[in-house]
């Protein structure tokens, strides 16, 4: 197959897999562990080797640390990094270590990657051992896993190469969730339309997510679903994600940067993705007793004639050929809910109605869809002129001198430098901050076993090889970094611009002293 | 939108009481040629009876809600607390008449006159002739008399300066007398040419005195000594009849062989005007006969400051009404009439329409766009007449409506062959020599159906004047209501909508500030308007705490400003004219508006009449005299945006069952609408959308709230948001984070060592030189802590920084302290 070619090539190698310890406990069923392996076409033995190793590991952390077991392998050339997505059911991911191949990884960064993949795949179709429960052979899991995490990594394709987040990601945070920052009338003018968005379908809780291009603006859901579904959003339902025209690279929307969108020839990318897409084309239908949605296919949604967003991935309606509409599960409230995304211009709203309040199906959401129609569509009209007015454009959050990332832990919010500006630093650079990062996320996790409640606040600076300045500042579960290449020699200076930045985009939340 | 669902309600009344009414009907056709008073009584009343019944039902279910809330209302709105629902038991109709009236009965009368631009009732007898004040209304005002000499009486005016009494005499004679000496003169018109068909005294600078002859009119000023008239000017016309009032200072001359071409004249302090010469419409009943206008059938009211001309077709039933312009008379849209007599009043800005055979009335509010009535047709109600039986007064009301049973008192007798109708709102019953004041029960005159559509209810009830603190009262219980019963959010956000921008006109214009002051509404008012007519100077007290009185130096500037404002609202312009106006103590149309054009006609035309926008910018609208009017200024039904919060939201709060989250809705919408008004809104109701928010759970909700502002800091927030981070840490860090903001030193300090910062405190507190913390409270925090370490940082940074700390008690028995616990540790 083509992707063993391309995987087994050894120096970009990657392997994903997931694994549930629960199962295959007997001599001769150990493959019955392996819910998903990554690349698929490995043989079982070395997939069981590897699997092997972290259950291992895994099982012997316990003894130490019952409540969080391994987190971590770090080889000579490898890097395993462990991650607990439900009790026993675990993800590893390894990879491989090259300085050459700019292989340098920054392990927070990765588990986020195996956290979102985890997210997104309990939106659609609920905690996984749920699933094995419902079907102790564990096919239907299998089935489902594996053209939702293919269709996942896709995503990362840049050329023939599933580029993961490496150093140069270090300005920008995974699982977060990037916002617009709106003037009080605007923000007052979204919340009206959030409450009448939401009491379109009667008495019925219902939630909402608005975003603004690729920029969250209101949301009702829990932090971590919207979390979840705002990354959906971004990257299938956005107007961007929508006009890309399926890309494998529409990853890079999510921020990497436009100097990395230089394809490759463009056969080549087409090639890949096309060996990608036929492998999920044809591995579930070979096992055609599931019926698998692939939410996360490209494509596949596009904008209907009422400015409501339709999908076919959910199939059609028995009987008719009005595409069903897609549900989701919530994380927090464990109940199912139909999606419904609307878009005016750069506006999309998603509104989230409980399943158990729509009895007759499609009608009944098309109900619902007309009355936001009809309630809403001039307030959309206005909340869209408005924020389109206020809109900065893609530069908007850039503070000229600062590349800077911005993260809120309590709230999940991030807001970094804009990608493009990122590009402009040294390699030196980013890999110091990566540094840094590694470092502070060591301090993050350590105090957060010695001292649950208390945050610690914390200050780096690093005057770098380039003579570049990399801060990082943490207070009270918000997170500063910054690198200033262009600044002065001294770190009073440094500091000085830091307490600056602080002081006009953070609020003071960063300048104590 | 508005007009189906008002137009629905008269529609329900008429599915649910068919039967009745197809019962009275028939009965009417039966005897139809003889009709009289009272025929088809019992009809009638089954009628009557069904359509209250149908009303009532929405109304009393609002009067209970309000009973409940006042229970609950804080002092201070208690005291000011009319009862919303008392008043209006007394029987279910939206007008009423109230018992006694001023009666003008004295031997030897020859009639009763009244004089609209003095308000006064004059009943001449013989030698002298007697007058009553009408406004303000008492019943028991006692007359003045004023002597005269013997002779017919046609008619009889006083100048405006109360100086003079005229009387006409006979078609040619006008005589004049000096109330102060006695002196009279006469002014006679040549016999040959024309008669008199009446006069009037006129505030315009040219002339004093006018003259309405059929030849056209006779423009006539004082001389120096008062002694006689001379004649400025002549107006050459040919007049059948005419109407002239007071109040819009508008007279109508009718000509023609149908006298339905009108000429106009405004005779302002500001000028003449002449308004185009208009014909009225008039239906024809058969192909050759041409039906003639009456000078009855046409009244000139003032509404809203804007001046209407209604007329009454007869034959097609319909009245007919007209707005003026400078330089247009613009047709505005006709409203059906049930009856063959009908009268016209204006109460609060409410036109009534008196279906004098009918006995009902309509009322219709003509500032709204809608051209159907506000609510159901009712009967007057005579209340507080005595009588033996005053058990019920529901039962009243149906007494007066069988004069038989009463026929021993004459005085209950509704819509009387006698009754004439006086501009605005009088009533004079000529045979009993009464003078009956008109008055609207406000609650009663809201449509049935006041919850769904409470939007049009509010800006009905919020333009209201005269019983504004009654109008205020029902505007909370009607906002509370929709609320209670969980309307749709739109119609809720309209409502506050209507609401605050109400409440900021009335901030721009000082009437809500007036209204605060001001508790008697009618009253005050009319006082106030006596002491101008009398030609005081000096404003009251009053009006020149408002700041107005500065604002008298030049007419032309005031007018700017007052033209600026319009744009907004309407009704302001008139409004704001009134208040300046009134310094001047007598000011009609005024110049600038008229000739400045610079508002733009169309905000202030009716919407419908497409007609009239055309006409272009120079089109400004004719507007009323307004010191009458001026009573309206002195008080406003809005509701500021605290009340807002004591009598809507925490009560409703309080009452409110199920998920408070709809009340967040509200809330969103009513910061919406406050913000586009750009109205301040107080803490209290952020802390309370707080407290909504949390009690959901809805943390990342509140937290975007409070990022965006849109819950604006303040200390009541941050304490809010505090008291919540009990329970939840990230919404302390965002009450901390706005303590912050706010410099709040000192809270910020002291919080931080609540929590355990003491050296981020201590940081804090020394950049931002907080010195009002006391060093102990780190001190005592310190040891309590049992590092020897942080406290012996602590002491150092107090010896260091605080000049004076090392010769204090504190710092000794802390240094004690440190002392033990090193040598606790060394042990």
């Amino acid at each position: 197959m083509g992707m063993a070619t391309a995987n087994s090539g050894g120096s970009e190698g990657m392997e994903l897999c997931i694994f549930d310890l629960r199962r295959g406990q007997q001599e001769g069923q150990e493959l019955d562990k392996i819910l998903f392996f990554f690349p698929a076409d490995l043989p079982f033995s070395t997939q069981l080797s590897v699997i092997g190793l972290s259950e291992g590991l895994i099982t012997f952390t316990r003894i130490f640390s019952p409540e969080a077991a391994c987190e971590l392998i770090e080889a000579e050339k490898h890097s395993h990094v462990f991650y607990e997505a439900e009790p026993d059911i675990w993800m590893v991911m390894v990879v491989e270590k090259s300085k050459e191949a700019e292989a340098i990884w920054r392990i927070d960064a990765l588990r986020e990657v195996l956290k979102e993949i985890h997210s997104l795949f309990m939106m659609f179709y609920g905690p996984v051992r749920e699933m094995l429960e419902k079907d102790p052979s564990g096919g239907l899991t299998r089935a489902h896993l594996y053209p939702f995490v293919m269709d996942y990594l896709s995503d990362f394709l840049v050329g023939k190469k599933t580029q993961l987040p490496s150093f140069r990601d270090c300005l920008k945070e995974f699982g977060t969730v990037q916002m617009l920052t709106v003037g009080r009338e605007a923000a007052i003018e979204v919340q009206s339309l959030v409450r009448v968005l939401e009491s379109g379908a009667g008495a019925t809780h219902c939630y909402s997510l608005i975003l603004f291009q690729d920029l969250l603006v209101s949301t009702t859901l829990s932090p971590d679903d919207t979390i979840n579904l705002f990354a959906y959003a971004v990257q299938r339902l956005s107007p961007r994600a929508l006009s890309s025209g399926g890309s494998s690279w529409s990853y890079l929307r999510r921020g990497s940067t436009p100097s990395h969108v230089v394809v490759g020839p463009t056969f080549a990318t087409v090639s890949v993705s096309d060996q990608f897409h036929n492998m999920h084309a044809t591995s579930p239908s070979q096992d055609n007793s599931y019926h698998v949605k692939r939410p996360l296919q490209h494509n596949r949604w596009s904008k209907g004639k009422d400015g409501f967003l339709v999908t076919d991935i959910w199939g059609t309606e028995t009987g008719s050929l009005i595409p069903s509409t897609p549900t989701i599960w919530l994380q927090q409230t464990g109940e199912r809910m139909y999606l419904c995304a609307y878009q005016y211009k750069s506006l999309t709203l998603i509104l989230l109605v409980p399943l158990s309040s729509i009895l007759n199906g499609e009608q009944g959401i098309s109900l619902v869809k007309q009355q936001v129609l009809e309630n809403a569509s001039l307030k959309i009209l206005k909340v869209e002129e408005r924020l389109s007015k206020g809109w900065g454009g893609e530069n908007a959050y850039h503070v000229s001198g600062y590349r800077y990332l911005l993260i809120d832990d309590d709230r999940n919010v991030s807001r970094a430098s804009p990608p493009a500006k990122v590009t402009t630093l040294a390699k030196e650079s980013l890999l110091a901050m990566s540094k840094l990062r590694e470092e502070v996320d060591l301090e993050k996790s350590r105090s957060k076993w010695d001292n649950a409640d208390r945050d610690k606040d914390l200050e780096i600076c690093i005057r770098v090889k380039n003579n570049a300045w990399v801060i990082a500042r943490t207070t009270r579960g918000k997170e500063l970094y910054m690198v200033l290449e262009r600044a002065n020699e001294t770190l009073l200076y440094a500091s000085d611009a830091f307490e600056k930045f602080s002081d006009r985009y953070c609020g003071g939340a960063f300048s104590l002293d | 939108m508005k007009e189906r669902n008002t137009t629905s309600t008269l529609r329900r009344i008429l599915v649910n009481c068919a039967a009745q009414a197809k019962e009275y009907g028939g009965c009417v056709a039966a005897k139809v040629p003889e009709i009289e008073r009272d025929m088809c009584l019992k009809e009638f009343l089954s009628l009557k009876t069904c359509m209250q019944n149908t009303c009532k039902h929405n109304l009393s279910s609002l009067n209970l809600r309000g009973e409940e809330f006042r229970s609950g209302m804080s002092a201070k709105a208690s005291s000011s607390q009319l009862s919303v629902s008392s008043s209006g038991s007394g029987g279910l109709s939206h007008v009423y008449i109230q018992h006694p009236p001023l009666r003008c009965n004295v031997p030897g009368s020859r009639g009763l006159f009244y004089d609209d631009g003095n308000k006064l009732l004059l009943s001449p007898t013989s030698d002298q002739v007697l007058s009553w004040k009408a406004v303000p209304f008492d019943p028991h005002v006692a007359p003045t008399s004023d002597s005269i000499s013997e002779g017919p009486v046609l008619s009889i005016r006083y100048s405006l300066d109360a100086k003079i009494i005229a009387i006409q005499r006979s078609s040619l004679e006008i005589q004049f007398f000096h109330r102060e000496t006695g002196q009279n003169f006469c002014h006679k018109c040549k016999p040959e040419s024309d008669s008199i068909l009446g006069f009037f005294w006129t505030d315009c600078p040219q002339c004093d005195f006018v003259l309405v002859k059929t030849s056209g009119l006779d423009l006539l000023a004082c001389d120096a000594d008062s002694k006689s008239l001379h004649v400025v000017e002549t107006k050459k016309l040919n007049v059948s009849w005419y109407v002239y009032t007071h109040e819009s200072r508008l007279v109508l001359l009718a000509s023609g062989m149908q006298c339905k071409t009108f000429n106009g004249f405004q005779l302002s302090s500001a000028g003449i005007v002449r308004l185009p010469k208009f014909e009225m419409v008039m239906a024809k009943s058969e192909a050759n006969s041409k039906p003639v206008l009456e000078d009855e059938d046409v009244y000139i009211a003032t509404i809203y400051g804007r001046i209407y001309c209604l007329q009454i077709d007869r034959v097609a039933m319909l009245l007919h009404s007209y707005r003026f312009y400078r330089d247009a008379v613009v047709q505005q849209g006709s409203l059906p009439i049930y009856s063959n007599k009908v009268a016209v009043s204006v109460v609060d800005n409410v036109l009534l329409i008196h279906q004098v055979g009918a006995k009902v009335i309509i009322l219709y509010d003509i500032f709204a766009d809608s051209r159907s009535p506000i609510s159901a047709p009712l009967p007057l109600l005579l209340r507080g007449f005595p009588r033996s039986n005053t058990s019920s007064s529901r039962s009243n009301a149906k007494d007066i409506e069988i004069p038989e049973a009463n026929t021993s008192d004459s005085e209950t007798i509704i819509y009387g062959d006698d009754w004439t109708f006086l501009v605005p709102d009088l009533i004079c019953d000529v045979s009993n020599k009464f003078l009956w004041k008109i008055h609207l029960d406000l609650e009663a005159s809201l449509p049935c159906s006041i919850v769904s559509e409470a939007p049009s209810v509010l800006d009905f009830l919020q333009r209201r004047k005269l019983e504004s603190s009654k109008a205020k009262q029902l505007c909370l219980a009607i906002t509370r209501n929709v609320i209670l019963e969980r309307r749709p959010v739109s119609t809720i956000a309209k409502a506050i909508d209507v609401l605050l921008m109400s409440y900021s006109l009335s901030l721009k214009t000082g009437s809500y500030l007036k209204g605060t002051k001001t508790d008697k509404t009618s009253h005050s008012a009319g006082t106030q308007i006596s002491i101008l007519q009398s030609g005081a100077s000096a404003p009251t007290g009053e009006v020149d705490a408002h700041g107005t009185s500065t604002k008298h130096q030049s007419s032309a500037t005031v007018d700017n400003e007052s033209m600026n404002r319009s744009g907004n609202f309407s009704t302001s312009d008139s409004e704001d004219n009134a208040q300046f106006n009134s310094l001047k103590a007598i000011s009609i149309v005024n110049k600038e508006k008229l000739s400045g054009g610079a508002e733009s006609s169309s905000s202030e035309v009716h919407p419908s009449s497409l007609q009239s926008q055309n006409l272009g910018p120079s089109n400004s609208p004719l507007n009323a005299s307004v010191s009458e009017r001026q009573e309206s200024q002195l008080i406003s039904p809005a509701i500021s945006v605290d009340e807002m919060y004591s009598l809507v939201f925490a009560p409703v709060e309080e009452e409110m069952v199920g998920d408070p989250y709809y009340l967040v809705s509200i809330i969103v919408e009513f910061l919406r609408s406050a913000s586009s008004e750009k109205i301040k809104v107080q803490p209290n109701i952020y802390v309370l959308t707080i407290q909504l928010l949390a009690r959901n759970e809805r943390y990342a909700e509140l937290s975007l709230f409070i990022i965006n502002k849109i819950l604006e800091p303040s200390k009541e927030v941050a304490m809010q948001l505090l008291e919540l981070g009990r329970q939840n840490s990230q919404i302390r860090k965002l009450g901390l984070d706005m303590l912050r903001q706010l410099s709040l030193h000192h809270d910020y300090v002291l919080l931080l060592v609540q929590d355990g910062y003491y050296l981020e405190a201590l940081r804090y507190a020394r950049k931002h030189k907080v010195v009002t913390v006391r060093p102990s409270l780190f001190l005592e925090a310190a040891v309590s802590s049992h590092d020897s370490q942080l406290l012996a940082a602590v002491l150092r940074f107090f010896s260091d920084f605080t000049p004076g700390f090392k010769n204090t008690t504190d710092c000794r028995a802390y240094c004690q302290i440190l002392n033990e616990m090193n040598s606790a540790v060394a042990v």
